[in-house]
C-alpha cells in the first residue's frame, strides 16, 4: 500500500489525495465537455432535479467503501433497497402503520438484513461475495413474496397516499436545494467521521490491512466486519425509503435491483481497493458524482439514450483500472523515475 | 485429496436426488414416467454451459461476472443473423468468435494485466450489454427459423433432447479432459497457488487466459442454445445468469478462492439451479419462492461447508497435537494414547 502512493509521487499529501484531486479533474472536465455542448447542463435548477436520478448510488456506495475496505463486497444493497422499499408499503397498507413508523421498521430490517450476511462472513467465515451473493437471491426473493401478501397486484406497486411521505422528495429549502441533497451532505458527513476521523474507522482501515495483526492488537475484527455490512444494509434501507417516496410514493419490489454495478463501480472508481485497506468517502462520493453527471450529461447534450449509457460507464471503469495497473507496474515507474532524473539532469 | 473431490460433487449430487425425492413424495406425479425429471434436466442445459465456463474461471482462483451479458450479445447477434437469412454456419462462427474475443480480452485485463477479476469483468460486462442495447434496441429479435427453433425440442434418448445429450458428451469430455491429461491439471494448481504453478514450470498467466477464453465460448455456446431455446431475444436476455452460474458453482462444490471443485459439479449444481422453479409448481407454490429458496439454499451449503472446513481443521490440529505428545511420550519411554 506505502508503495503504490509512493508511485504517485509527491501528489499524496493525505489519504488518497492524489486520485481525488484527479477525480476532481475529471468531473470539472465533465462540467466544461456537457456545458459547451448544451448550455441547458449548467442550469442549476436541472442539475439539482437530475441528482434523484443518482443519489441512491450514493447513498449506498459511500457505505460500501466500508465493506471493501474490509476486504469484503457487497452486491446485496440493491435487492435490500427493493425489500425496504415493500416492506413500507405492506406495512402501511395491510397493518395500517403510520407512514413513519413503516419507515423507521423498514430500515431496521434491512439493518437486520445486513446482520445476517455480515453474521455469515466475519463469524462463520464464508467468503463475502458468496454471502451477499445469496443474500442478493434471498432478499430479492422476499420482497417478492412480501408483495405477493398485498392485495393489489404486484407491478403496480403499492401506493402510499400519503403528503408528508411525498413531500420528502418534493421538499425543497429555500427554493432551489432539494431535501435529499441535505440528506446526502449529512450521510457524507456522518460516513466520513466514522471512517476518518474516528478511532472505529481506524479499526476498519487495520482490519483491511492485516486482519491478524488487528486481532493481534486488540481489535474484534469480528465486531468489525459485521458491523460494516450493518451499516451498508442501513443505507440501503434509506436508499430505499428515497426511491419509494420519488418514485411517486408508488413501493416495488425491484426499486434498486439494477444499482448493483454501479454500486461496485462508484466504490472501484473512487479509490477503493478490492482487496482491502484502501479507500476514501470522499472518493467514493466523487466517484458517485461523476457517474450520475455521465448518466444525465449523455442523454442530455449527446442524445444519447438511457439504455446505451452501460457502456461508457463499463468503459470508464475498464480504462481506470488498467490505468491504474499500468501506473503501478514496476516497469513503467522505473521508466518515468528515469525520465524524471534526466529532466532533472537537462535543467541544471 | 482425491477423496475429498469426490465427496464434494457427491453432495450435490445427493441433494439434487434428494430434492427431486422430497418433491415426489409431497406431489407423486413429478416422479411418474420420468418426463418431468428429464424436463429438469432439459430446461437446465443453458445453465449448465455457462456454469461449468464459469467454474473454469473459479477453479483458477479469479471469476467472471460478463457471461451474461457475453450470452446476451451472441444470442441476439447470432438470432439477427438467421433473421436475415444468413447462413446457420457462418452465424454460429461468427457467435463463438465474439465469445473468444470477449474471453481474450477479459484474460488479458485480469491474468496480464494482473487486475481484479470482479471489477474488470464488472466492466466488460456493463460494455457488452451496451452493445447489445445497440444492436437489439428496444426491438425484439423474433423471427429465428422454425427449423432452429425446433431443433431444441427434437428428443433422442427417450424424452431428452438433441442438446441435452450434446451437452452432457461435452461436461463428460472436458471433465475427462482436466482430470486425466497434464494440462486439464494446469488449471486446479495455478488456482490452488498461482505463484507456485509459476515456479515449478507452469505457464500461469497462459492457463489464466486459457480458462477465460474457454469461458468466453461455452458462454456463446449457451447463447446460440439460448437463441434456439427461447426462440426470440431481448435487449434484457441473459441478464443474471452470471449470478446464477456462480451459485450453480458454489452449489457444486467448487471453493471461491480457487483450485478446490470439478467441472462436473458446476454442471449438478446448475440442475438444482435450473430446477428450483420448475419444483415448484409440483409443489404448488407460487414461483415468488424461486429466489427466496434459492438464497436459502445457497447460504445453508456454504455456510454449513465454512463451519465443516473449521471443524476439520480444528480437529487435524488437535490430531497433529495428539499425534506430537504421543512421540514425545514414547522418546520418554512408556506414553500409550
Amino acid at each position: 500500500m506505502k508503495k503504490r502512493s509512493f508511485s504517485l509521487g509527491g501528489l499524496t499529501k493525505g489519504p488518497n489525495f492524489g486520485w481525488n484531486m484527479f477525480l476532481v479533474i475529471v468531473l470539472i472536465a465533465e462540467f466544461i465537455i456537457f456545458g459547451m455542448k448544451n448550455s441547458k447542463f449548467l442550469r442549476v435548477s436541472l442539475l439539482l432535479n437530475a441528482s434523484n436520478d443518482f443519489l441512491p448510488i450514493c447513498f449506498i456506495s459511500i457505505f460500501v467503501t466500508f465493506v471493501m475496505i474490509t476486504g469484503g463486497i457487497d452486491i446485496q444493497a440493491g435487492s435490500i433497497v427493493g425489500l425496504t422499499s415493500i416492506v413500507i408499503g405492506i406495512l402501511w397498507q395491510e397493518l395500517g402503520l403510520n407512514v413513519w413508523v413503516a419507515v423507521v421498521l423498514a430500515v431496521i430490517v434491512a439493518g437486520c438484513c445486513g446482520a445476517l450476511s455480515g453474521f455469515f462472513v466475519a463469524y462463520c467465515r464464508v467468503q463475502a461475495m458468496v454471502v451477499t451473493l445469496g443474500g442478493s437471491f434471498l432478499y430479492s426473493g422476499l420482497a417478492l413474496l412480501v408483495a405477493s401478501l398485498s392485495s393489489t397486484e404486484m407491478y403496480k406497486g403499492l401506493s402510499i397516499e400519503s403528503e408528508s411521505f411525498r413531500a420528502f422528495t418534493k421538499t425543497k429549502l429555500f427554493g432551489v436545494i432539494p431535501l435529499q441533497i441535505i440528506l446526502f451532505l449529512v450521510m457524507l458527513l456522518i460516513a466520513y467521521i466514522l471512517l476518518h476521523r474516528s478511532k472505529y474507522g481506524r479499526k476498519i482501515y487495520l482490519v483491511g490491512v492485516n486482519p491478524s495483526a488487528a486481532e493481534y492488537s486488540g481489535v474484534n475484527s469480528r465486531a468489525v466486519i459485521m458491523s460494516t455490512y450493518i451499516l451498508s444494509g442501513i443505507a440501503a434501507g434509506i436508499t430505499g425509503v428515497f426511491m419509494t417516496s420519488q418514485f411517486s410514493n408508488t413501493a416495488l419490489p425491484s426499486h434498486g435491483s439494477t444499482l448493483t454495478m454501479s454500486i461496485i463501480t462508484a466504490c472501484v472508481l473512487g479509490g477503493t481497493l478490492s482487496t482491502g485497506g484502501k479507500g476514501s468517502v470522499i472518493g467514493t462520493a466523487l466517484a458517485a458524482i461523476i457517474i450520475g453527471l455521465v448518466r444525465f450529461g449523455m442523454p442530455l447534450c449527446f442524445n444519447i439514450n438511457k439504455q446505451y449509457l452501460d457502456i461508457p460507464i463499463g468503459l470508464l471503469l475498464v480504462v481506470v483500472v488498467v490505468g491504474r495497473a499500468v501506473a503501478s507496474n514496476p516497469a513503467v515507474i522505473a521508466k518515468v523515475g528515469k525520465l524524471r532524473k534526466k529532466d532533472a539532469a537537462g535543467a541544471r | 485429496m482425491k477423496k475429498l473431490f469426490k465427496a464434494r460433487e457427491m453432495t450435490a449430487f445427493l441433494f439434487l436426488v434428494a430434492l427431486f425425492l422430497v418433491v415426489g413424495v409431497i406431489n407423486p406425479d413429478f416422479l411418474r414416467g420420468g418426463e418431468n425429471i428429464a424436463a429438469c434436466f432439459n430446461g437446465a442445459i443453458v445453465y449448465i454451459l455457462v456454469a461449468v465456463g464459469m467454474a473454469f474461471t473459479i477453479l483458477i482462483g479469479e471469476i467472471d461476472v460478463s457471461v451474461g451479458s457475453n450470452l446476451g450479445l451472441v444470442a441476439a447477434v447470432v438470432g439477427t443473423m438467421m433473421q436475415n437469412g444468413e447462413s446457420w454456419i457462418k452465424a454460429f462462427l461468427f457467435g463463438l468468435i465474439i465469445g473468444i474475443i470477449v474471453g481474450l480480452i477479459n484474460g488479458w485485463g485480469v491474468a496480464v494485466m494482473k487486475i481484479p477479476s470482479l471489477i474488470f469483468t464488472l466492466g466488460t460486462n456493463g460494455v457488452l450489454r451496451g452493445m447489445m442495447f445497440l444492436m437489439v434496441g428496444t426491438k425484439q429479435v423474433t423471427d429465428v427459423p422454425v427449423a432452429f427453433k425446433n431443433l431444441s425440442s427434437k428428443s433422442v434418448v427417450g424424452p431428452l433432447t438433441v442438446f441435452f445429450c450434446c451437452t452432457v458428451v461435452l461436461v463428460a469430455v472436458i471433465q475427462l479432459l482436466m482430470s486425466r491429461t497434464k494440462r486439464g491439471r494446469y488449471f486446479i494448481a495455478v488456482g490452488d497457488n498461482a505463484g507456485g504453478a509459476d515456479l515449478v514450470g507452469i505457464p500461469a498467466t497462459r492457463t489464466k487466459v486459457l480458462a477465460y477464453v474457454i469461458c468466453g465460448i461455452l458462454a456463446a455456446v449457451a447463447g446460440i442454445l439460448f437463441c434456439s431455446r427461447a426462440g426470440q431475444v431481448t435487449s434484457l436476455s441473459g441478464n443474471g445468469y452470471e449470478m446464477k452460474a456462480v451459485a450453480a458453482c458454489v452449489l457444486g462444490g467448487i471453493s471461491l478462492s480457487g483450485g478446490l471443485g470439478s467441472v462436473v459439479g458446476a454442471a449438478v449444481g446448475a440442475i438444482i439451479m435450473s430446477s428450483i422453479s420448475y419444483l415448484l409448481v409440483f409443489m404448488k407454490l407460487s414461483s415468488y419462492y424461486d429466489n427466496v429458496i434459492t438464497g436459502i439454499v445457497l447460504l445453508i451449503i456454504v455456510v454449513l461447508d465454512a463451519l465443516m472446513q473449521h471443524r476439520s481443521a480444528v480437529n487435524n490440529r488437535h490430531a497433529r497435537l495428539v499425534a506430537r505428545t504421543a512421540t514425545a511420550g514414547v522418546e520418554k519411554g512408556g506414553g500409550e494414547q
